[in-house]
């Protein structure tokens, strides 16, 4: 059955509306940077941002970076194999919590990670205080070691995941084949676990090197005392500490995104390459190793210390800083105060405004960002088109750039002397910004729930005589709504702790949670700011919590 | 059935979402247009009736706005801010910043400027933005007479409300003597103990290390660079600089601005502070009404309540020097008169500044 000419009209507008939005939102912004640094001289020279680095001796600064995102992947790799492999082979198995939990490290704000980490270890800090012989070795976790363990430890969970997921798709079926034809366990492992495990794996580490380098919250606060300069804390101080210089800003910032192109386009050709079906029809039965005695033993004992350095240490810092009453006085009975948090929630004090300046435009986001992005997804159908691809492509592109180019690409835009359209400086530039760098989310939880509606669905509401209106409204928008709920979600969580855009794009008189917490560290006092940190992780992860619970409760 | 149900039910909540998107989605362009839209037109839209009397006299659409940029401290310009909001009626927008970031902001915010009023924490960089030509004259400013003679500029461009002096300030758990000059923190009893504020942030940094280079010559530059020979850490502005002295991370922070130290002090921290025997830098801070001020009316009532007995009492409870000669300071810091001052000139820290910074950021980074 043919749909109607007008039908495919409106389709074929919906294709092309979708894509002036995203040319218009995303696309014109990152051309901008590349125009802006390709040209200094109003001259086209492809190189120039590279030369505008070397002059500037700023090429220490991309060393800086690929070194960092390398060690990451290392440091990720041996916090997360173990854990995965403990998951997903032995009877620890069944513990479904772990999964949850270290999922926190993953979703607590680097910038709030680092300074827990900072307050923990600098001299005479938590550490000391409690352990005084500890004071020989504190210093050289203030070094790129430190760096890439705060790193390593947030992002471990990221690879954990993948990996766990590729080791529990390996069914004991492949290992018994093997077994069977006569392999032996170092044999097996190797041309068995290894093949199906590397596809993932690379998928994964190439992701956490992507993240580590688009990443700011850590390097801004942790880098630059131990003055490890990267290419996202680079950008941030040519766009906003005197003196400026958005001619190196833009240089960075294309070579920034240039490397995490070429890496994310790597990715894709190994997963292509390493793609195997390893979900067949027959079910899978997963061989679980028993543990026992010391095992069992050690096992618990590396869940305990990685738990322990990826939240205890973090979270006890943050919690302990927010209730000193004087900084200077350590940790000692009667040195606790709730007074931080009073002074938080007092009506009408900084605090309180910037905690609803977030929430309002976390919920004003959210919303836009679900409607923008259902609609997308709704175009991209199954990407099978050119158009529909070319969409998918676009939408997603906030996530593989890393932030700080997005917002550098939209203040090019949106700040430009002809821009007719003056939202720059103002509360619609904020919602802009974040609306454009979290519209991925919802369009990939939508996407994945559109495609897997059948087009039986819609067909047999059309047969009932159904304007397609009201197939839309009854039948796809329903089911549409999970990935809606979990888009808005996860949308308004990471709006309310999102923090390099809006230290570059709020209006002068707005502060936001985190710009309030950022600000508290750098000028005001870290325990009001550790107070607001608590306030904001914890609301949001109630947030969380209470959605959860509530899609639990549907299904 | 159970599925249909859940369809149903599910149905309702979506289509339930989706209106509330759409109500949100409204009000959110709603309030995006409005902010959109220069604040100046807007009011000059709601206001006409009352204002085509005298448009003659007054060219400038009377508003109840006023854009400040502020280089902190923040309670201090909160208090300010809420002084004169209570006084006068004009709502302030104000953005809180270090001086760097101010004028990075400035600069960004060329071709739109936004700000009335501007105060830093630097004296020459306040000059640099009257040589730009960035700022304007307000000659009939009230007890401007009453300022020091250096803290005002001859053509009243720069009126410097408050000041603060730049000292060693040192942990008293840590510390029992504590070094008399600048060149004694060179000594190997400080290495790795001293933390200095990153002069491309702290615009009293700034001026406290090109005065001394004033003072000395190029000579100066060995200081600076036996400090880093002797591990002193650059660390970001001067809040970031002084926390670690209290909690004992560092021992003493350098040529961070007294007025930190002393509330800090008055919270019951255990710190002091020292004044170095050679001398050091007293930094007003400029206020200026910027050249394309678009509430010229209210940034004028703004410097005139700066300079007013009740902003100036907000400026001593602050522990801040007051620009008035005739207001003192606050009874538990050390007065004006009692800083021994190093011998240097605005106008040659104003130019060299820039340079100063680069070379200073060369040496510690």
């Amino acid at each position: 059955m043919k749909p109607s000419t007008s039908a495919r009209i409106n389709r074929s507008w919906g294709v092309a509306l979708a894509l002036v939005l995203m040319t218009l939102l995303v696309v014109t912004p990152l051309l901008f940077i590349l125009h802006t640094s390709v040209t200094p001289n109003d001259q086209w020279n492809v190189l120039a941002p590279l030369q505008v680095i070397m002059d500037a001796e700023l090429s220490v600064v991309l060393t800086n970076s690929i070194i960092l995102g390398f060690w990451v992947v290392a440091g990720a790799s041996i916090l997360a194999l173990p854990m995965s492999f403990l998951t997903a082979k032995t009877s620890l198995a069944r513990h479904k919590w772990l999964d949850v939990v270290l999922i926190i490290p993953f979703m607590t704000p680097p910038y709030i990670g680092s300074m827990g980490w900072m307050l923990f270890m600098q001299r005479r800090g938590f550490l000391e205080q409690m352990a005084p012989f500890t004071e020989e070795l504190t210093p050289y976790f203030f070094s790129l070691f430190g760096m890439v363990a705060i790193m390593s430890l947030h992002l471990f969970p990221f690879l954990y995941l993948i990996l766990r997921n590729a080791l529990h798709r390996i069914g004991a079926g492949y290992e018994e084949a093997g077994a069977v034809y006569g392999g032996g366990f170092v044999y097996r492992f190797r041309r068995i676990f290894v093949p199906l495990l590397l596809g993932s794996y690379a998928m994964g580490a190439l992701l956490v090197f992507v993240k580590t380098i688009a990443e700011f919250g850590t390097p801004a606060t942790f880098g630059r005392k131990i003055g490890y300069h990267v290419l996202t804390s680079e950008i941030h101080r040519f766009t906003s500490s005197w003196p400026i210089d958005f001619s190196k800003a833009t240089a960075l910032a294309s070579v920034l995104l240039a490397t995490c192109l070429v890496f994310w386009y790597g990715q894709n050709l190994i997963s292509r390459r390493y793609d195997y079906q390893t979900l067949g029809g027959k079910g899978s039965k997963v061989k679980l190793i028993h543990l026992k005695g010391w095992g069992r033993f050690t096992a618990w004992g590396y869940i305990v210390f990685l738990l322990a350095t990826s939240i205890g240490i973090p979270y006890f810092s943050i919690l302990v800083a927010s209730l000193q009453k004087l900084r200077g006085d350590g940790l000692r009975w009667g040195n606790f105060t709730l007074e931080h948090y009073q002074n938080l929630l007092t009506w009408g004090s900084p605090g309180m405004e910037a905690l609803l300046n977030s929430l309002g435009l976390a919920l004003i986001t959210a919303t836009i960002a679900v409607v923008i992005g259902t609609f997308l997804a709704m175009q991209i159908k199954h990407a099978s088109r050119v158009s529909e691809r070319v969409t998918d492509v676009f939408s997603l592109l906030p996530n593989t750039v890393p932030g700080i180019v997005t917002v550098v690409g939209l203040i090019l835009l949106w700040n430009a002397p002809w821009m007719p359209i003056k939202i720059y400086n103002t509360y619609g530039m904020v919602v802009l910004t974040y609306v454009v760098l979290f519209l991925p989310y919802t369009v990939q939880y939508v996407k994945s729930g559109y495609q897997q509606i059948d087009a039986s669905l819609t067909n047999a509401g059309r047969v009932f005589g159904g304007t397609p209106w009201y197939t839309f409204r009854r039948v796809v928008l329903p089911l549409l709504v999970p990935g809606m709920m979990a888009g808005w979600m996860m949308t308004f969580t990471i709006s309310i702790r999102e923090l390099v855009a809006s230290l570059m794009i709020l209006p002068p008189s707005m502060k936001v949670s985190a710009t309030y917490i950022y600000a508290q560290f750098e000028q005001g006092e870290v325990s009001l700011g550790m107070a607001m940190a608590v306030i904001s992780v914890g609301l949001t992860t109630i947030v969380l919590a209470v959605m959860n619970y509530r899609g639990a409760d549907r299904t | 059935m159970k599925a249909s149900k859940m369809v149903g039910r599910a149905g309702k909540a979506a289509f339930l979402t989706m209106t509330m998107s759409l109500a949100l989605l409204v009000t959110a362009c709603g309030s995006n247009s409005a902010a959109g839209t220069p604040s100046s037109n807007q009011t000059a839209s709601t206001t006409s009736p009352t204002q085509t009397a005298n448009t003659e006299s007054e060219p400038t659409p009377k508003s109840d706005k006023l854009t400040v940029y502020v280089a902190g401290p923040g309670k201090m310009a909160a208090q300010i801010k809420e002084g004169f909001e209570a006084k006068t009626g004009i709502k302030i927008e104000q953005f809180d910043g270090t001086t760097g970031k101010i004028l990075a902001r400035l600069e960004a915010e060329k071709s739109n400027p936004v700000a009335d009023v501007v105060i830093l924490a630097s004296w020459p960089s306040g000059l640099s933005l009257k040589e730009q030509g960035l700022t304007q004259s307000y000659a009939e400013a009230q007890h401007a007479d009453k300022l020091y003679d250096t803290w005002v500029d001859q053509d009243k461009h720069l009126f410097g409300y408050s000041a603060s002096a730049l000292g060693i300030t040192y942990n008293t758990k840590l510390v029992s003597n504590p070094p008399a000059d600048w060149a004694d923190l060179t000594k190997p009893e400080w290495k790795g103990a001293v933390n200095i504020p990153d002069p491309s942030l702290s615009g009293s940094a700034l001026d406290f290390i090109s005065g001394y280079l004033n003072e000395n010559g190029d000579g100066g530059w060995t200081l600076f660079k036996s400090l880093k020979a002797n591990d002193v850490a650059l660390a970001g502005a001067n809040k970031e600089a002084l926390d670690p002295v209290i909690t004992g991370a560092k021992s003493v922070v350098m040529a961070g601005v007294d007025y930190m130290a002393y509330e800090a002090m008055a919270k019951g921290e255990q710190i002091d502070i020292t004044y170095p025997a050679s001398g050091t830098v007293i930094n007003p801070r400029p206020a200026m009404i910027m050249k394309d001020a678009k509430n010229l009316e209210n940034a004028k009532l703004f410097m005139d309540y700066l300079l007013s007995d009740e902003a100036q009492k907000i400026v001593a409870d602050s522990y801040l020097l007051p620009g008035r000669t005739d207001i003192p300071a606050h009874e538990s810091r050390t007065q004006v008169k009692e800083i021994k001052e190093l011998k240097y000139d605005w106008n040659w820290m104003t130019e060299k500044g820039p340079a100063i910074t680069s070379e200073f950021l060369g040496i510690f980074k």
